[in-house]
């Protein structure tokens, strides 16, 4: 990472932790249901993964 | 989090639970830019039962009683996994003492001690915690001097050593 993008990223999280407390938790709050969000992303992937293999299972049956 | 910090501070109000102090990411996140986190981490000093066993069962009880629902090693307060954690030495029987006052929307709470989170992230030792310790650091949200008398206390100075040498190109300061 070049040098510029590090100082910008520094001074991102320089803002981001000078805010209130409030205000980071409502952030907080936005992480946690992108990352729930995700992860129940990839939990219906690989339901329908493995029952699109088992169809296939069941096809070559 | 202000429905899970009203229901919290009422429990402490009706007794349930003495003073308590948030720690883990949610706390780091009073200092530092927001640490992303999937639940919050509270300590409180529980009764202990026969044979010093630490009972969460009224804190489950009142909280059931008032709809939350059990996750795990979670309460889920407000929509947030709440774990209940019993200080397990003296490092965190002093983070949930000297706690310091915080609001959250207008809600009052206790957050412990930047010097306090990164003592016990230290004594923690997982991946993340020194991760959390190094943002502590690049973002100077800890007073060194306090940090290092608390660390001595608490027999982590030859752990912070380490750390140092191992993350920090030894001696920072």
């Amino acid at each position: 990472m070049n040098e510029r993008a590090m100082r910008g990223k520094k001074e991102m999280r320089k803002r981001l932790a000078a805010l209130s407390f409030s205000e980071k938790i409502k952030i907080l709050e936005k992480l946690r249901d992108r990352s729930l969000a995700i992860a129940a992303a990839g939990l219906r992937q690989q339901t329908a993964k493995s029952s699109s293999l088992a169809q296939d299972v069941k096809d070559q049956q | 989090m202000k429905a899970t910090l009203d229901l919290i501070n009422q429990m402490q109000a009706d007794g349930v639970i003495g003073e308590y102090a948030i720690g883990g990411a949610v706390g780091a996140t009073f200092y530092l830019d927001p640490v992303a986190t999937l639940d919050v981490d509270v300590f409180v000093a529980l009764p202990t039962g026969g044979g010093g066993l630490v009972s969460l069962s009224p804190i489950y009880e009142y909280l059931k009683a008032r709809g939350c629902v059990e996750k795990e090693e979670h309460m889920v307060i407000g929509g947030w996994p709440v774990q209940f954690l019993h200080p397990c030495d003296a490092l965190e029987t002093e983070a949930v003492a000297e706690a310091v006052a915080a609001t959250v929307e207008e809600v009052g709470t206790r957050v412990m001690s930047a010097e306090h989170l990164v003592a016990i992230a230290l004594s923690t030792g997982r991946a993340k915690d020194h991760t959390r310790i190094a943002q502590f650091i690049e973002q100077d949200a800890v007073d060194r001097k306090k940090l290092r008398s608390l660390l001595e206390r608490h027999g982590l100075t030859s752990k912070w050593q380490k750390f140092e040498n191992a993350y920090l190109g030894g001696g920072h300061e």
